[in-house]
């Protein structure tokens, strides 16, 4: 008699199949409002997967920082940057009235048999590895408290002066605090051109206005 | 039948990385392929977490790589989205094909203005 599937693995299935189909809809969406929508909606399965990994702070951290942040930056710029009134597509995508011709089925082609090609050893090695494992439950022993906050502070902030990933960690501060730099210092740069290029043009535009009449 | 296996999660994540792989090759506009980036470190995070989660159980190594991920992520998407407000604002425009050619067209101008 072949055993059922427990409970974690259809969710886990339905989960993967559910991350699949969105991230297949965002590519191909024609609206980018849209394909945002649809991948903020293909993170929160992706979170589900992480909490079935015993990973609950990762799958806490991919709907607060992910879907709520990271995406609702680019939800926002889209809503700025989209002229359309009805929320139409942006100028200059989909050119041709459909996202998916002629020229996308070659490299649909060409990646489906990357994946063919990459995929079936990918499987069999990760099957040789967890092969003994499988037998005692298809995972290894995990420590008491696997994938909580405090597990997690431990294992980063822990001894801090001789800890490497206390150090890294907080390089990323400093990454982010350069990104932040990069981004004001790109918005000011357009403020000074605007700036430098505004008199000219409207020199232009009374030259024009006074050569017209 | 067991699905939630360290096979599978690897498919999913390598699937994810040839969807959003198609995303950034194929699509004109500058966002989507932004949006297409983020699909592959997706799929990256997704077999960082297996990864701990199958042969791992000692530490949450993964998952630390995973928030440094969620960093990089992070300021991509800032520096990425800051420069396509920067082209939108000068260019009106931002399809990958036609900034591809911008250099192209100053030349062009620069030319007819002289």
């Amino acid at each position: 008699m072949p055993q059922l599937p427990s409970v974690p693995d259809i969710l886990f299935a339905v989960s993967a199949v559910a991350v699949i189909g969105f991230s297949l809809a965002v590519v191909l969406a024609r609206n980018p409002v849209r394909s945002t929508l649809l991948l903020i909606l293909s993170f929160l399965p992706v979170s589900l997967i992480y909490i079935l990994m015993q990973a609950t702070f990762a799958g806490i951290l991919q709907v607060m920082v992910y879907a709520g942040a990271i995406m609702m930056l680019f939800t926002f710029v889209i809503m700025m940057i989209n002229p359309a009134p009805g929320g139409g597509e942006l100028p200059g995508d989909a050119t041709s009235g459909k996202t998916f011709g002629k020229g996308d089925l070659l490299w649909v082609v060409l990646l489906c048999g990357v994946g063919l090609i990459v995929i079936p050893p990918v499987q069999y090695a990760a099957s040789r590895i967890t092969a003994p494992l499988i037998a005692s439950g298809g995972s290894p022993a995990h420590k008491e408290g696997f994938g909580t906050v405090e597990s997690i502070a431990q294992l980063i902030f822990r001894d801090p002066a001789n800890n490497p990933l206390t150090v890294s960690f907080e390089l990323i501060s400093i990454l982010i605090l350069v990104g932040v730099i990069a981004a004001v210092n790109f918005g000011r740069r357009t403020q000074k051109a605007a700036k430098a290029a505004s008199p000219q043009a409207t020199a232009d535009e009374t030259n024009a206005a006074g050569g017209n009449p | 039948m067991t699905f939630l296996t360290l096979s599978n999660a690897l498919t999913v994540s390598l699937v994810l990385v040839l969807i959003g792989a198609f995303g950034v090759l194929r699509r004109r506009n500058l966002i989507l392929v932004l949006l297409s980036v983020e699909i592959m470190l997706n799929g990256v995070n997704l077999s960082l977490i297996s990864f701990n989660y199958f042969l791992w159980g000692a530490s949450e190594l993964g998952h630390y790589l995973y928030m440094l991920s969620i960093g990089v992520a992070a300021v991509e998407a800032a520096v990425g989205l800051a420069m396509v407000i920067v082209l939108f604002r000068n260019h009106r425009d931002v399809t990958r094909t036609r900034i591809a050619r911008l250099g192209e067209t100053s030349e062009t101008e620069a030319g007819a203005g002289a």
